[in-house]
């Protein structure tokens, strides 16, 4: 994720009054102050702190790249719709940012040809997905709040996430799967994000406006979180191995009849086997050595005193 | 009763048919004794299954997890241990790499996490003969370690007493330049084990994501693995055993169909040409233009026009248009003559690792002609490595010992090469013609050079004016090397022999690399552009895109030029063009400064001190648009000096916040800098 985007913010009084501040009211300046909070949240989301270290599993990456297609193919749509209007067109660089053509050919490596019938939007998808195409149709000026958030992220952080996805997933290094995070017509990612800044900052918005984009700005991490929190839910209840499994449980000579699993196993087959297990078992035990001496010791006792 | 007193003593059981033969007490008695003897001959029998549950509660105390990396070194035969602090996995990757290195110099190395070990073990290196730590460290934050390479940064803090003479190391670290505390993990690691009085093998590495860090890591390993061999007194798995990547096949009877001839991807891509062109499909566009620009002079500034009519490719100005240059043919005729080696030979250079995959070098099968005209940097002094594993072919010992040398890490080999080869420009064949006992093998040669490189230019023309034209200005590189050899630039070169002619078609093979330098979205937004010598190019396209907004009613903003040149009458290229875009008000200031027309120097830099007023009303209150295109060593250092000194003197700021100013204008992209070295 990047970390501090611009030089240090000068204020009115250490320039000593005589030039004033460089323009507070820029958008690229107003986004990155009024996103700080919130995209410091969304960095520590559990999902994203997993990820981070590689702990991510196949299946969830799968469903997140089902999300980003989603997501992406909606703003992508808003985006064409709204590529004259002049509260976006400097902003419109679909040669250098678009993403629902890699995204597809991501899916079509994890799912397979018919990758489209095969996926569906979830829940948190779909709230984020309406909200694009409702902005777009209604309101199109905070179309540049969701292509902020998500292309200049992708630009920074996102060249880290490709490099731990490809690692803990063990994806080709010739990049299948990972096509999302590869923009081939942006030579430098530094260039460009100065580029889009300028671009946002010649809209002709006034103040109140700004202040509207920025709100929707975090309102577009909100939607993100949503979608990493449903993530997680997800991987609570998938049945899978964990990717970093430690020690095998019965390999390097362990004795199998001391697993309680297998013993509940051939306890659910039933049998004498089972009995005679236990038995085996209990003997073994120190504690059930003496229980069972002095169970031999009452049987005694009292077989004596019958037959006496 | 005689036996009272008896039985009162000794109880002993006695039929009596009065009384029954054990009372309750004594069969209780009985029965507690027996099952009390049965526990303990059990328990004599078994005593393990307790140590059996305290083995299960510690399980990683068998032996296939050795914490020693000591222990791990001295039973596997290793001497080199490769320590990786890595979060994303390239650390690792780069450590396996090495590790992997270690066998082609006769050593075996193994890579470690340093998570896994006892790092305090460090010390006990010296108890192997011949080892060595390499680490590989990531920078991680704000400078901080990564998760796995925590506890070793706090061992290497915390203990100031730890003693580790005798330990071999070198530090190659991972960072990233645009964050602040760049590759300070590295840097501390090497800082630090130095300080403990640890060996330092080779120097720093220092590995930049931001720009290029394969490069930076192979770079430094190509030096890097000399240098351990020259520690260590080892040779390179011996002189008779070359270390080949690729294994050498020559073809005697293929049809001329599977034949590359100077292709870059799909073969026979430059006969049935089919869109979309990119860097694997250039286009093959003709040139229609190839004129001289300066009227007089030693130098020779060129524009050349490209045709791509039919190719679907679009551009903006600003861009860059990249071509695919050949190597001169004398030059290639020569290096088959000197090795004696027939360069029509058809041939194929195969990976010998087969999981890797690049199967081949180049393209292959293909001709020596081909590979040293299309494929081949020949030009370039060559690095150090190639140095090193040529050295094995020079019969003469001395010139054996010379060319190791270079390739070493010390400080007379060091200046050796910065001499012999850098300072004096030698290419491959200059060092063949000069180290006569230097013969090595062709296909070997194939193998080391460094592939032929692209080359891009600003393209100096509006896709508004000129959709299907990509207009390029360049300047011929040639000069005299200290050895008396001249030296000419590939592509430029190349270029310049691009005849137009109506007999017979020159191409160029070329695509588009979109670029983010870009006149502002609104026409009516200033823009001031400084460009000297061949630097004006992509202004020569903003100029003429100006001029069509102009033309279409569109209100367009001041547009002021800096530009520079030589003499007035020699080199001030596009002189008629930007003379007349003056005229017709489309540049509203055209600032020239002739740096050679009077005593003292005169740069754009002292022009743009001559004009801060308008300056820094343009830029301050006008929020234009800066661009600096050109010289990337001094012309654009200066010109920002010269920003920073106009935004003190008429903004009242002091040097750092100056600094700061423009530095801000640079990341909300108003000054924007096209720039080469």
């Amino acid at each position: 994720m990047e970390r501090t985007q611009s030089a240090s913010n000068g204020d009115a009084s250490e320039y000593g009054g005589k030039v004033e501040v460089l323009s507070p009211e820029d958008l690229s300046e107003l986004l990155a102050a009024g996103t700080k909070e919130v995209h410091e949240k969304a960095e520590n989301t559990q999902f994203v702190k997993d990820f981070l270290r590689g702990q991510i599993r196949k299946e969830l990456f799968k469903l997140g790249a089902v999300a980003l297609y989603y997501t992406y193919t909606a703003m992508e749509e808003e985006i064409e719709r709204n590529k004259e209007h002049p509260y976006f067109a400097p902003l419109y660089f679909p040669q250098e940012l678009h993403r629902h053509e890699a995204l597809g050919r991501d899916l079509e490596y994890f799912y397979g040809p018919s990758w489209q019938s095969d996926i569906s939007c979830s829940p948190a998808t779909q709230l984020y997905v309406d909200r694009i195409h409702q902005i777009g149709e209604e309101d199109p000026v905070l179309l540049v709040a969701h292509a902020y958030t998500r292309y200049m992220g992708d630009l920074s952080g996102g060249q880290v996430l490709k490099k731990v996805a490809q690692r803990a997933l063990k994806l080709p290094p010739t990049g299948e799967g990972l096509e999302f995070y590869q923009f081939e017509a942006v030579h430098s990612p530094k260039a460009f994000k100065q580029l889009y800044r300028s671009r946002m900052n010649e809209l002709e918005v006034d103040v109140e406006t700004k202040k509207k984009i920025v709100a929707e700005a975090v309102k577009a991490f909100q939607f993100n979180m949503e979608v990493f929190n449903e993530l997680d839910e997800i991987g609570k209840s998938i049945q899978e191995e964990v990717l970093d499994a430690g020690m095998p449980v019965h390999g390097a000579g362990g004795d199998i009849s001391k697993c309680p699993y297998y013993a509940t196993k051939t306890a659910a087959r039933g049998g004498t086997e089972y009995a005679c297990q236990v038995a085996m078992a209990v003997l073994r035990h120190p504690t059930g050595q003496v229980l069972f001496a002095a169970w031999v010791a009452v049987l005694a006792g009292l077989a004596a005193w019958y037959l006496m | 009763m005689v036996d009272v007193e008896t039985d009162a003593t000794h109880p002993e059981p006695m039929v009596n048919e009065d009384e029954p033969l054990l009372s309750n007490l004594d069969l209780f008695l009985f029965s507690l004794i027996a099952g009390l003897v049965i526990y303990w001959f059990m328990s004599r029998k078994k005593p393990e299954p307790i140590p059996e549950f305290k083995k299960l509660d510690t399980p990683t105390a068998t032996s296939t997890r050795e914490t020693s990396f000591i222990e791990k070194m001295k039973k596997t035969g290793k001497n080199i241990i490769v320590f990786y602090g890595s979060q994303t996995g390239t650390a690792e990757e780069f450590a396996n790499r090495l590790s992997k290195d270690a066998q082609r110099y006769g050593m075996k190395g193994m890579a470690a996490d340093p998570e896994e070990y006892d790092m305090a073990e460090l010390s006990r290196l010296s108890e192997i003969e011949n080892s060595l730590a390499i680490f590989c460290m990531a920078t991680y934050g704000e400078g901080d370690p990564t998760d796995n390479a925590q506890d070793f940064y706090d061992w290497l803090q915390e203990n100031d007493e730890e003693d580790l003479s005798g330990v071999n190391f070198t530090v190659f670290g991972l960072g990233n330049k645009t964050y602040e505390h760049y590759n300070a993990m590295g840097t501390y690691v090497d800082k630090r084990l130095e300080e403990l009085g640890a060996t330092r093998i080779f120097d720093l590495g220092m590995g930049d994501d931001d720009s290029n860090l394969e490069d930076d890591f192979v770079s430094w390993r190509e030096q890097f693995w000399p240098a351990v061999c020259e520690h260590f007194g080892v040779e390179a798995l011996g002189d008779d055993s070359s270390i080949r990547q690729y294994e050498l096949k020559e073809h005697t009877d293929l049809n001329m169909n599977k034949v590359y001839t100077g292709e870059i991807g799909r073969i026979k891509s430059f006969e049935n040409q089919k869109p979309p062109f990119d860097s694997k499909n250039p286009f093959l566009a003709t040139v229609t233009v190839n004129r001289k620009l300066n009227k007089a002079g030693g130098r020779h500034l060129m524009h050349l026009e490209l045709d791509i009519t039919g190719s679907k490719i679009r551009y903006e100005s600003g861009d860059h248009v990249a071509v695919f240059p050949t190597n001169d043919t004398a030059l290639v005729t020569k290096l088959g003559q000197i090795l004696d080696v027939d360069l029509d030979t058809v041939i194929s250079l195969n990976n010998l690792d087969e999981e890797s995959n690049k199967k081949h070098p180049f393209p292959c099968p293909t001709s020596y002609r081909t590979a040293l005209t299309h494929y081949l940097d020949i030009t370039h002094p060559p690095r150090t490595n190639v140095l090193y594993e040529l050295a094995q072919y020079a019969s003469d010992p001395q010139d054996q010992e010379n060319m190791r040398k270079m390739a070493s890490s010390s400080a007379e080999g060091k200046a050796l090469y910065q001499s012999w080869v850098l300072d004096a420009c030698r290419n491959i064949l200059a060092i063949l013609e000069d180290m006569p006992s230097l013969r090595p093998p062709m296909d070997h040669l194939c193998e080391l050079l460094p592939r032929l490189q692209a080359r891009y230019y600003s393209i100096a023309s509006s896709s508004k004016i000129h959709p299907n034209s990509i207009h390029i200005c360049a300047v011929v590189v040639e000069y005299e090397t200290k050895t008396g050899r001249l030296h000419n630039g590939v592509a430029t070169n190349w270029l310049k022999n691009k005849m137009v002619d109506n007999s017979h078609k020159s191409t160029v093979p070329m695509y588009i690399r979109k670029s983010q330098f870009r006149l502002p979205f609104k026409s009516t937004n200033p823009v001031v552009m400084v460009g000297p010598g061949t630097g004006i190019a992509p202004f020569v396209g903003f100029i003429q895109e100006r001029g069509w907004l102009k033309e279409q009613g569109k209100e367009v903003g001041e547009t002021v030029m800096f530009f520079g040149c030589r003499h007035k009458n020699e080199d001030f290229i596009y002189q008629e063009e930007l003379e007349e875009a003056e005229k017709k008000e489309v540049l509203t200031k055209l600032h020239v400064a002739f740096s050679r027309d009077q005593e003292q120097k005169v740069y754009v830099q002292h022009l743009l001190r001559n004009n801060k007023e308008d300056i820094w009303r343009l830029v301050h209150s006008q929020n234009a648009h800066i661009y600096i295109c050109g010289d990337a060593k001094n012309m654009a250092k200066d010109v920002q000096v010269a920003f920073y000194e106009i935004a003190e003197e008429l903004g009242g700021l002091t040097r750092t916040q100056a600094t700061d100013y423009i530095k801000k204008l640079m990341t909300k992209g108003r000054y924007s800098q096209d720039v080469w070295s």
